[in-house]
């Protein structure tokens, strides 16, 4: 993320000037820090949203730690996360490499790749429930094709695929995304390096690690944070493909919380785990930056 | 020197060949839908892969009339619209000042902006359904439009306030050693010289708000309010049986949008991956 910068001198000083900024702060203060803080109070009470709320202490919280299915969802959002960070970051960082070249048709290719990211996660999910439906889905059709017929899989309907088949469906919306992160930054890396290491014999598989790999950390560390702070908003593609089931199978704390607020009309236990939701991504995050700021980072 | 090209063109012909499958294979489901569109359920069905044996347009028209498809458009575009500039105008404003002026409270305030950086929107969802409740913007576009564009004030600050600060504020202190005000000044010379990372943001913000789905779901309830993400989960909850119907509904959703990128290719990725290497 950005670094310090040195600031400039102002070009001009005075309380006036927060008119800059009021409009864009009327807004933020409204629709994000107003009910930021009104989540913190609604936690503590029992509320449908219709009658007056009333205060219940910690009830909600000690219901939150004790409810099996939210519990889940964090199991459920973790793994999710690691998929993404193998099938998302890495499978785009290796793309990044296969598709750096300039010749014919490579950037055609890296535009290919990059479109889904422009496809709104609904019709991604709409998209791939068909390609992953039994009976006449792409994917079952090509193994029966193949003479695989065994694997063809409910996919998106048993408890043992649903997640995995999402994380898969995630990392062909998000992969793009991450290949041009490290394309953008394997462009700037000096063609000599990889030319010397050439003629002292090294391979480029030995190359990518060597070389590539450790001049892309700073690029590496805002990926994985991307994946962390994006996964744990994660609600489109669950919603849409799954909705949390089969049988909770693919429940995330968003899918959750949506669930009990909107569908049961218990907005003060929901808001309660909106707040458990802000707070362990504010931590992770914390943490990882952190950890992370300790290393050296490498320049070139 | 001659083996050296030699095994140069023997590495780029695996590249090519392993780069190729990789998109086509990840390619190939849009293709897919775009045929399977053009068929009868029977058909896709039957032959899921080759060419339909005959190209049903009247699809299109039945899923575009079925789903309300054109309201759902004109939905969207009004709020992605108004969202989009709503955001960029505030943000610029806001940026320009974070980052060539100085007011009461400056630090503060921009530290306060970033939190939205690392918030999940879902956090805020329940809250924000009630205030808006209270102001009479339930189901109404206003409520996509304003809480659209507030979530997404921090990014395009935070980005705007690196482009701000990585220019340096020469010309605007000539321009106020001349005379000129703050205001001309930042409508005069610093808007035209941020404009290309406006335009970008503009883009960055379009695709985000057009493809919001979370507020879209809970702040509207009216069928003729909906924009294209909920309005395809309904289209696709009622019909999910009616396959060519629901490619259909797919393809006019998406293929614009596809071919729009195909034409911003550069402008789209570079604005997209500014948004994490800055």
């Amino acid at each position: 993320m950005a670094g310090r910068e040195t600031r400039a001198q102002p070009i001009a000083t005075g309380a006036a000037n927060l008119l800059f900024v009021a409009p864009a702060f009327l807004l933020f203060g409204l629709f994000v820090l107003l009910p930021l803080i009104s989540s913190v109070f609604y936690a503590f009470t029992s509320w449908s949203g219709y009658s007056a709320a009333e205060w219940v202490g910690l009830a909600n919280f000690r219901r939150a730690l004790a409810d099996p299915v939210h519990l889940a969802s964090y199991l459920h959002v973790t793994l999710y996360i690691l998929g993404t960070l193998v099938l998302e970051v890495s499978f785009g960082l290796v793309m990044a490499v296969v598709l750096n070249s300039d010749r014919l048709g490579f950037s055609l290719m890296r535009g290919m790749f990059f479109s889904p990211m422009v496809l709104s996660m609904t019709a991604a999910g709409v998209l791939w429930a068909f390609v992953l439906d039994y009976r006449l889905g792409l994917l079952n059709s090509v193994l029966r094709g193949l003479g695989l017929a065994d694997w063809a899989l409910p996919w998106l309907s048993q408890s043992s695929t649903a997640l995995i088949a999402i994380m898969f469906v995630s990392g062909w919306r998000f992969a793009g995304f991450y290949m041009i992160i490290f394309f953008a930054a394997l462009r700037r890396i000096p063609r000599n390096i990889h030319e010397a290491a050439t003629l002292d014999g090294a391979g480029p598989v030995k190359q990518f690690f060597t070389i590539t790999l450790p001049l892309l950390r700073q690029q590496m560390l805002t990926c994985v944070l991307l994946a962390i702070t994006g996964g744990f908003a994660g609600f489109d593609l669950f919603f849409t493909m799954t909705n949390g089931g089969p049988f909770n199978a693919t429940e995330v704390p968003a899918t959750w919380i949506i669930r009990q607020g909107f569908d049961n009309n218990q907005l003060g236990y929901a808001t309660a785990m909106t707040v458990i939701l802000a707070v362990v991504v504010l931590v992770v995050s914390v943490i990882y930056l952190r950890v992370t700021e300790r290393g050296d980072d490498v320049r070139y | 020197m001659m083996s050296a090209i030699e095994r140069r063109t023997a590495g780029e012909w695996l590249q090519l060949v392993a780069g190729g499958a990789v998109v086509g294979a990840m390619f190939y489901p849009a293709v897919w839908m775009v045929l399977s569109a053009f068929k009868s359920n029977r058909e896709i069905f039957k032959h899921p892969f080759g060419l339909p044996a005959e190209w049903r347009w009247a699809n299109f028209a039945e899923a575009w009339d079925k789903g309300g498809l054109g309201g759902l458009y004109v939905n969207s575009i009004l709020v992605t619209a108004t969202a989009v500039t709503l955001t960029v105008g505030l943000a610029t404003a806001a940026a320009f000042a974070f980052s060539r002026l100085e007011f009461p409270g400056r630090r503060w305030l921009y530290r306060l902006l970033l939190i939205g950086l690392l918030l999940p929107p879902p956090v805020v969802a329940i809250p924000l359904f009630t205030i808006l409740r209270d102001m009479g913007l339930l189901n109404t576009l206003w409520a996509l439009i304003l809480s659209g564009s507030a979530w997404s004030l921090s990014l395009t600050i935070f980005i705007l306030h690196g482009t701000f600060n990585a220019i340096r504020p020469d010309m605007e202190e000539a321009a106020m050693l001349d005379g000129a005000n703050v205001w001309q000044v930042f409508r005069d010379i610093s808007v035209p010289m941020v404009w290309p990372s406006m335009l970008t943001l503009a883009i960055v913000n379009t695709i985000s708000i057009w493809n919001e789905l979370m507020f879209a779901l809970l702040f509207v309830v009216d069928d003729d309010k909906r924009t294209l993400p909920v309005g395809l989960i309904r289209f696709f909850g009622r019909y999910s049986t009616d396959y060519a119907m629901v490619f259909a509904a797919l393809t006019i959703t998406t293929v614009p949008i596809l071919a729009l990128y195909f034409l911003l290719q550069r402008h789209v990725i570079a604005g997209l991956s500014a948004t994490a290497m800055d």
